[in-house]
């Protein structure tokens, strides 16, 4: 029998082929987040036997190993995310080398710290935090659209329906009008930035996690209108406040003259320097100036240049570092992913390099090739986020 | 690579204007024959290129596609520097972004060359039933600045190749009619000089003589 909420043997959500599917009771799952999770558990223990069962009939051993090892990470950030008090330097721990689907929500919102780790404190807070939003949408709409910032709102009015064009959830009017909201709230609290071209790319990790939490089904086919009203509220409020912490963090990027941006252009310069000498030389000798292509790299934290997936897979990471990684990590990020491409590069005349840089090849990576750079850019913030002293 | 160095003259452009005015459709229209009705935001400035006929003359534009939003201001206006053309492209459909190109021109005038060729693009003109630039007013306002002016459409493709061409070959009068000016001078029979004689140097013959000693 499948009940809606379960998996599939093979560990795909029994309905993503095909419509749509709402969880059971998707509006329990509002105020109680970890409803799923605990079933989740019992659920992973018979998916750990019919997967060595199925294993060792097809003899495929490693494959085997591969689902052993993500099923014990699977146990271990579940054990983590059940503890009364969730302890955040072991969820950080096991979330730096990716985090499930299935318990992602949560994770994310514990590791950005806007749920409480404490679980008796969660619901209660949850309530307010939502509620505070709703009033807030409230409060900066209440004179309909002539009470409206006219430039701010129309920047957004042209930007929000070109955020992930051709993909369906994003050109559903429920997702736009949602996102509108989410983006003007934010933009009218914080004036010195405003909202900025790119902030709304970083929005969408946020709402498409959220949402997979009441669905069984690729949140990308989704029409939110068929989501209860509550829940999609939920997903507007929780989107909203996790883009406001991870923004908070990075703020100096979107403030007159964009600083923070030119600082970490800058320092990725004398970084890639140091560690891929011959490229640098090559750069320059071409003529190419890092802003000229970094810009972006730092502006919309290469969404730009990575598909939607692998950034989600990317924050995974980015969040268990810390609040500074968006900024920091990033930094060392953006160095292992220019130089992966070094070898071509350097074999390229300025034009190449910069035609090059606008549309990498990255279409088909996968997990692994995040996993990759991410591990890359660990040994180098290793080697060098100490050595700033050593800079000129 | 190898084509990058197939031309006689190499022009930086800018594209300019208020933001979804169509400046990156007007930009992969020309280079690449490609229309986006929705196509994402331009963050910071992004680049293309297309080499064209002028005179028998190939010459080459160099792109620069730059974000419109304000904020983007500061990062944008460094591509204006060695930029010998700019089209300043607004929406045919939206008068505030007609109204703004007044701003874009001072932008121009702060950052960018003072010998900077000027084109005023009234875009989306497939946009009849919404018109609300008239083409005469932006006509007249062009006389009034000094600019050429054209109206196109990125989506139907119409003028797009015009405008390009135009700007490019206006382009090329002023900067070959300075090269005249300054060949007239005494560089004429230098140049006739240094081509006869680069082969002797490169010539294989010269080793086996350097070898005879």
């Amino acid at each position: 029998m499948i009940i809606p909420g379960e998996e599939l043997e093979d560990g795909q959500p029994f309905a993503s082929r095909s419509r749509p599917l709402i969880k059971l009771k998707p509006e329990e799952i509002v105020n109680d987040p970890f409803r799923n999770i605990g079933g989740g558990l019992a659920h992973l223990n018979g998916d750990t036997r019919t997967v060595s069962r199925k294993a060792s009939a097809s003899s495929t051993t490693s494959l085997s190993r591969d689902r052993s090892i993500r099923s014990s990470r699977k146990h271990k950030i579940v054990d983590c995310l059940l503890a009364q008090d969730v302890n955040l330097a072991d969820l950080r721990r096991i979330a730096w080398s990716g985090i499930p689907d299935e318990v992602r929500p949560v994770a994310w919102q514990l590791l950005l710290g806007y749920l409480p780790l404490a679980s008796a404190a969660r619901a209660a807070a949850l309530v307010r935090k939502r509620e505070e939003y709703a009033s807030l949408v409230r409060l900066t709409f209440a004179r309909g659209r002539e009470g409206l910032d006219q430039q701010i709102w129309h920047q957004i009015e042209i930007d929000v329906p070109r955020t992930r064009p051709g993909v369906r959830l994003w050109m559903e009017s429920a997702t736009q009008r949602s996102l509108e909201r989410i983006l003007y709230v934010w933009a009218i609290r914080h004036p010195a930035s405003g909202y900025v071209q790119g902030i709304n790319d970083l929005a969408t990790p946020f709402f498409q996690v959220f949402l997979s939490a009441y669905i069984d089904s690729d949140p990308e086919q989704l029409d939110p209108a068929l989501l209860p009203e509550p829940v999609l509220a939920a997903v507007e409020a929780d989107t909203f406040w996790c883009l406001s912490r991870l923004l908070d963090g990075i703020q100096d990027n979107y403030i007159s003259h964009q600083p923070g941006i030119h600082r970490s252009v800058k320092r990725m310069g004398e970084l890639v320097a140091r560690i891929d000498a011959p490229l640098v030389e090559h750069l320059r000798n071409q003529g190419v100036e890092f802003m000229q292509f970094a810009f972006r790299w730092m502006n919309c934290l290469l969404m730009r240049e990575i598909s939607v997936r692998n950034t989600i897979r990317m924050w995974d990471t980015y969040l268990s570092e810390g609040p500074d990684a968006f900024s920091q990590f990033h930094l060392y990020v953006c160095c292992a992913f220019l130089v992966k491409w070094s070898d071509k590069l350097r074999k390229m005349d300025f034009q190449g390099i910069i035609m090059f840089l606008q549309s990498l090849p990255t279409q088909d990576w996968t997990d692994h090739d995040i996993q990759l750079l991410l591990s890359e850019a660990f040994v180098l913030s290793n080697t060098w986020q100490n050595a700033q002293s050593h800079f000129t | 690579m190898a084509e990058s160095s197939n031309y006689d003259y190499l022009f930086k452009v800018v594209l300019i204007g208020d933001s979804g005015v169509g400046k990156s459709n007007l930009l992969s229209r020309f280079t690449r024959n490609e229309f986006n009705l929705e196509s994402k935001s331009t963050i910071g400035v992004e680049f293309a290129t297309r080499s064209i006929n002028v005179d028998g003359k190939t010459v080459k534009a160099q792109i620069w596609d730059t974000a419109g939003q304000e904020r983007y201001r500061a990062i944008t206006s460094a591509y204006y520097r060695g930029a010998v053309g700019a089209l300043l492209v607004y929406d045919i459909a939206k008068h505030a972004t007609f109204v703004n190109v007044t701003r874009w021109l001072k932008e121009l005038r702060d950052h960018a060359d003072s010998n900077i060729v000027i084109m005023l693009v009234g875009n989306k003109s497939d946009l009849k039933h919404l018109r609300a630039v008239p083409t005469d007013e932006a006509k007249s306002f062009s006389t009034e600045n000094g600019l050429s002016f054209i109206e196109t459409s990125a989506l139907d493709a119409s003028n797009v190749e015009s405008a390009f061409q135009t700007i490019l070959t206006d382009i090329y009068r002023i900067v070959s009619s300075k090269a005249l000016e300054q060949a007239t001078d005494s560089i004429k029979p230098t140049q006739g000089d240094s081509i006869a004689v680069r082969p002797t140097l490169d010539a294989p013959s010269n080793d086996k003589a350097g070898k005879c000693c």
